[in-house]
């Protein structure tokens, strides 16, 4: 059989929060994909953090069998995609396996700049959006002027756009029956040799590497020899099939559809997400376009604080990296810290999963340093070196430029903040390039240093425009800045995990409440601390924390020894979340004191 | 089963006997105290007791035994006849030295003090009144049911009974309260010259009132120069630190509190007490329970084989000995000889380390050839000392 019109490919824009997992729960309650009993809350967000978070990492899919109104079955394949702006190139791949969208929007929120860009992109890339109106169920459900909005910010009608609410279970039904109607049905020679693009990899202990693949041409079949273009080693296909939502294994694949493959691939380097698999004997096949090497924007240290589980960590890491691509790391080592590791993640949120996941699953204590981008020096000898470590930058004298990554963010804000939004665009050194009004909404696009858009600049826009404003943002390119290196020193000594690189107009406050804000966080201990913020050899700001009369538990009753043991294991507990650097002990959280810094 | 421990020796015996009722149950008190009704049911208890000294009576070894001490809840809620009739059974069934310093725990209320002359003919020998504060507001707060002129008169009529052998407990960093008023507080307590003082700070535990709904407390600087003030009030007067809190008059040091601090043995009978037995047979050391509620505790005075009202026995493992021990010993500001780590442990010195030699870097502690004792630093810092075992 070659009939592909009753296959429709979709996946789910939406911003965090908007509904889309609520709505995909409902998808497979009603195509019967699970019994109520094994429907747990939220299927598709399988990971603890995920559900906690209420965000996805990593892409999903579930395939489904519907009966629609016009008698017929379809199968629908919807692949899920992660919902963050960390996270936007894994969402691009899962768009192109796909012929339509839903534009899942929260009637009373209105649209959002992250689902913007992911819909334009959908768009660009051909894609059939049609927009959803959720929570139609809450008082404050607007959907004539979300409707609009839509039409005036992305450009598609909407006015008859479904209205449902996923918690409610009113107009779920509507939807699918107009992603029948209006997604077109994959197109694709079954014939033809094999090209599949490789929508999400990860790791599964006993199966190896498993890939979700969206096949355009060709057939794909069990033990067929497959390659992946970008690395060219074939392997033998073990198992396929597709998810409803449990994993449940075909004899093949074909053009148009989606599944998973094994094919005992060992390391998930080995199915990069984007890339293309083709049968070994048509290596001529050409790949898909648009695929990329995952590069991190944010580089941070990460320390055990016993010494003794360096081992266990770089353990843990490797086998987060099975799943992850785009989590890199190398050995560092730190004077202050003793051995770790260098990591680079893609962005912020990425950087906090990471550390959750470590700390939870494999029950490490890490310190993390200043997260920092990635810097372009060009040395007075005229080498190039991209330095993502502040302890790793040459000496002043052997810099002949400094050169900092500049991003171009996309925000989407309510008239009524634009005023705040602005101001903190120029205080973070951003350069507008261009604004547009779009119905109550102001779309802005500006330049702006990677470096002030990574830390914390999402979290202040949230802030400045009560939680209204959104953002995409991704790197453009490198320019010369005027950037220093600070350095803080704890009772007179370097610390070299606590530099930062920082622009030379904002370092003397930055050391300012930096300082303050270190003195704030490292505990009163035995000795007085002083903590002091320097620039090349001079001391910016300098504060101490007052050393402590005394610790000691004032009764002691002989009898019940126990509970005073108690008392002291708590302390000691406290104790192990600090690090000693020299003879002072600093908690772990004063390691990321400049993310708290309000400069 | 852990290894056994060759060189263990027997220390000293000592007796704790709980008491654990109260009036009513003090805001800051996390021990297993609870509220008196109407009818104590003070002879069953004794009838208890005594079943439970019984099961205890093998512990001893062939040790008499060199203190005792009357914990609770509030012993003098007992009457002096009760007393007498537990100490009698004591060296009875297990034997009390000559000499045995003997402690009642006594409220300085009124109807207490017409017992200090029983209790005294009944063979207690050193009474220990919980003063906590001269000043009512503070009295008060802290949920007492005595007055300021009961607390001093307390003194008097303890002497009057006969007795030369007394301690006042003494609280600071109470709630709002000045470094002048602690001093205030203190001077009023040394002006009744008592042979013992123990001066301590209001800490804050869980499971009580306090912990639920915490008051404000002097700030660490001020708790801190309360401290300084006092230990100098009380060193002018004659008044010895020998330990973290424990201040006394030459030879007049708490023989029972010694005993818990140089790691000795002792028998715990009584609701929810705790004893501490070394068997140097089995090469063990054990801690035992008794049943936690008094209801309980009563009922089981006819109870099973394994001593009626056991609720539970445990052998500490070798690792956790070192701290067990410093814990106690190096509040004493003399610290204790180290010959007496390994008598008591079993462990040699070297259990020690590397701990001890961190510390001694730090100068927390000094180095351990003959005594096993903190620096003025490590006084100070002791909860940082233990952390590091």
């Amino acid at each position: 059989m070659t009939d592909l019109s009753h296959i429709r490919n979709f996946s789910i824009i939406a911003h965090i929060d908007h509904g889309k997992s609520t709505i995909a729960d409902r998808f497979i309650q009603v195509c019967g994909g699970l019994t109520d009993r094994e429907m747990a809350e939220q299927v598709l967000d399988s990971m603890d953090l995920e559900r906690e978070r209420g965000i996805t990492i990593k892409a999903q899919s579930v395939t489904l069998s519907y009966k629609a109104r016009d008698g017929k079955t379809y199968q629908l394949n919807f692949i899920d995609t992660p919902g963050h702006v960390d996270f936007s190139y894994e969402v691009s791949r899962s768009l192109y396996a796909c012929e339509g969208a839903l534009l899942v929007v929260d009637a009373g929120q209105g649209v959002e700049a992250q689902s913007v860009a992911n819909c334009y992109t959908a768009i660009e890339q051909g894609l059939e959006v049609i927009p959803v109106l959720n929570k139609m169920d809450l008082p404050q459900a607007e959907p004539e002027r979300v409707a609009q909005e839509i039409e005036d910010i992305i450009g598609i009608e909407a006015i008859d756009a479904v209205r449902c609410s996923a918690k409610s279970g009113q107009g779920i039904e509507d939807v699918l029956e107009e992603l029948v109607r209006l997604v077109p049905p994959p197109v694709g020679d079954v014939d033809a040799p094999l090209q599949a693009l490789i929508i999400d990899s990860w790791f599964d202990k006993y199966m190896g590497v498993v890939s979700l693949v969206r096949v355009t041409q060709g057939t794909l079949k069990v033990k067929d020899k497959i390659v992946t273009k970008s690395i060219g080693k074939s392997h033998v296909v073990d198992s396929l099939g597709v998810f409803n939502p449990k994993a449940t294994n075909l004899k093949e694949l074909r053009a148009g559809e989606v599944g998973f493959v094994v094919a005992g691939i060992k390391e998930i380097l080995g199915a990069p997400v984007g890339d293309t698999l083709t049968h070994a004997n048509s290596p001529d096949t050409p790949a898909l376009p648009g695929f990329k090497k995952v590069k991190p924007q944010v580089y941070a240290g990460m320390f055990p604080v016993d010494a003794d589980d360096f081992e266990d960590f770089r353990e843990a890491l490797s086998k987060l990296t099975l799943n992850d691509a785009s989590l890199f790391f190398e050995p560092e080592s730190s004077d202050a810290l003793g051995f770790g590791f260098r990591c680079g993640f893609l962005g912020m949120l990425h950087m906090e999963i990471i550390q959750e996941r470590l700390e939870r699953e494999y029950d490490l204590d890490l310190i993390t340093t200043a997260p920092t981008v990635v810097y372009e020096v060009l040395t007075t000898k005229g080498e190039t070196l991209y330095v993502s470590s502040p302890s790793a930058l040459p000496d002043t004298g052997d810099i002949e430029e400094m050169r900092e990554p500049i991003a171009e963010a996309n925000i989407l804000v309510p008239q009524e903040y634009l005023g705040n939004v602005i101001t903190l665009c120029s205080e973070k050194r951003g350069m507008q390039k261009d604004m547009q009004y779009t119905g109550s909404q102001v779309a802005l696009r500006y330049d702006m240093p990677m470096n002030e858009v990574v830390m914390d600049f999402f979290d202040r826009l949230k802030s400045a425009s009560r939680g209204f404003a959104s953002l995409d943002y991704s790197f453009d390119r490198f320019e010369a800045a005027n950037l220093v290196r600070l350095d803080v020193l704890i009772n007179g000594d370097k610390v070299d995990a606590l530099a930062l690189i920082v622009h030379r107009d904002h370092s003397q406050s930055i050391g300012r409440s930096l300082v303050e804000k270190m003195k704030e966080l490292i505990p009163r201990q035995m000795f007085d601390v002083a903590i002091q913020a320097a620039i090349g050899g001079n001391v910016i700001s300098r504060s101490t924390v007052k050393a402590l009369r005394k610790n000691v538990t004032a009764k002691c009753y002989g009898g019940d020894a126990s509970r005073k043991k108690k008392l002291l294991e708590k302390q000691k507990a406290g104790k192990k979340r600090m690090k000693q650097v020299g003879r002072v002990e600093i908690p772990q959280d004063a390691f990321l004191a400049v993310l708290k810094v309000d400069s | 089963m852990s290894a056994a421990l060759p060189s263990l020796t027997l220390p000293p015996l000592s007796l704790y006997v709980h008491i654990p009722w109260c009036v009513r149950k003090c805001p800051y008190c996390d021990f297993n105290s609870h509220q008196a009704g109407e009818n104590l049911p003070e002879h069953e208890y004794v009838d208890a007791l005594i079943e439970d000294l019984k099961a205890e009576a093998p512990m001893a070894q062939g040790r008499r035994i060199h203190t005792v001490f009357f914990g609770g809840g509030t012993p003098s809620l007992f009457s002096a006849d009760a007393i007498g009739r537990i100490l009698e059974n004591v060296d009875r069934l297990v034997g009390l030295s000559t000499d045995a310093e003997i402690t009642l725990e006594a409220n300085p209320g009124t109807f207490e003090q017409a017992r200090f002359s029983g209790y005294r003919h009944a063979g207690v020998n050193r009474l220990s009144i919980g003063i906590q504060s001269f000043q009512e507001a503070q009295l008060q707060r802290l949920g007492r049911i005595h007055g300021r002129e009961e607390a001093l008169a307390a003194v008097e009529v303890a002497r009057k009974a006969g007795f030369d052998n007394l301690n006042l407990d003494l609280m600071h960093g109470l709630p709002d309260q000045t470094t002048a008023a602690a001093r205030a507080d203190l001077a009023q307590a040394i002006a009744l010259a008592p042979e013992h003082l123990s001066w301590y700070q209001l800490t804050i535990e869980p499971n009580t009132h306090f912990y639920n709904a915490p008051p404000l407390l002097p700030v660490e600087d001020t708790l801190a120069d309360i401290q300084d003030t006092g230990e100098a009030l009380l060193a002018a007067a004659g008044y010895q630190q020998y330990e973290v809190s424990a201040y006394a008059r030459p030879q007049r040091r708490a023989g029972h509190n010694l005993n818990y601090w140089t790691y000795g043995d002792y028998l715990g009978v009584g609701a929810g007490a705790h004893g501490k037995i070394t068997l140097p047979e089995s090469g063990r050391i054990v801690r035992r329970w008794k049943t936690r509620l008094p209801a309980h505790y009563l009922e089981r005075r006819h109870g099973g084989s394994t001593g009626p009202m056991l609720a539970g026995e445990q052998t500490l493992e070798p690792e956790a000995l070192p701290l067990d021990y410093l814990l106690n010993a190096l509040r004493l500001n003399e610290g204790v000889p180290s010959a007496q780590f390994t008598e008591r442990t079993g462990l040699l010195l070297q259990a020690l380390q590397p701990a001890w030699q961190g510390l001694e870097e730090k100068g927390l502690v000094h180095p351990y050839r003959e005594r096993l004792v903190t620096t003025d630093l490590g006084r100070r810092f002791l909860n940082d000392v233990l952390a590091a075992f």
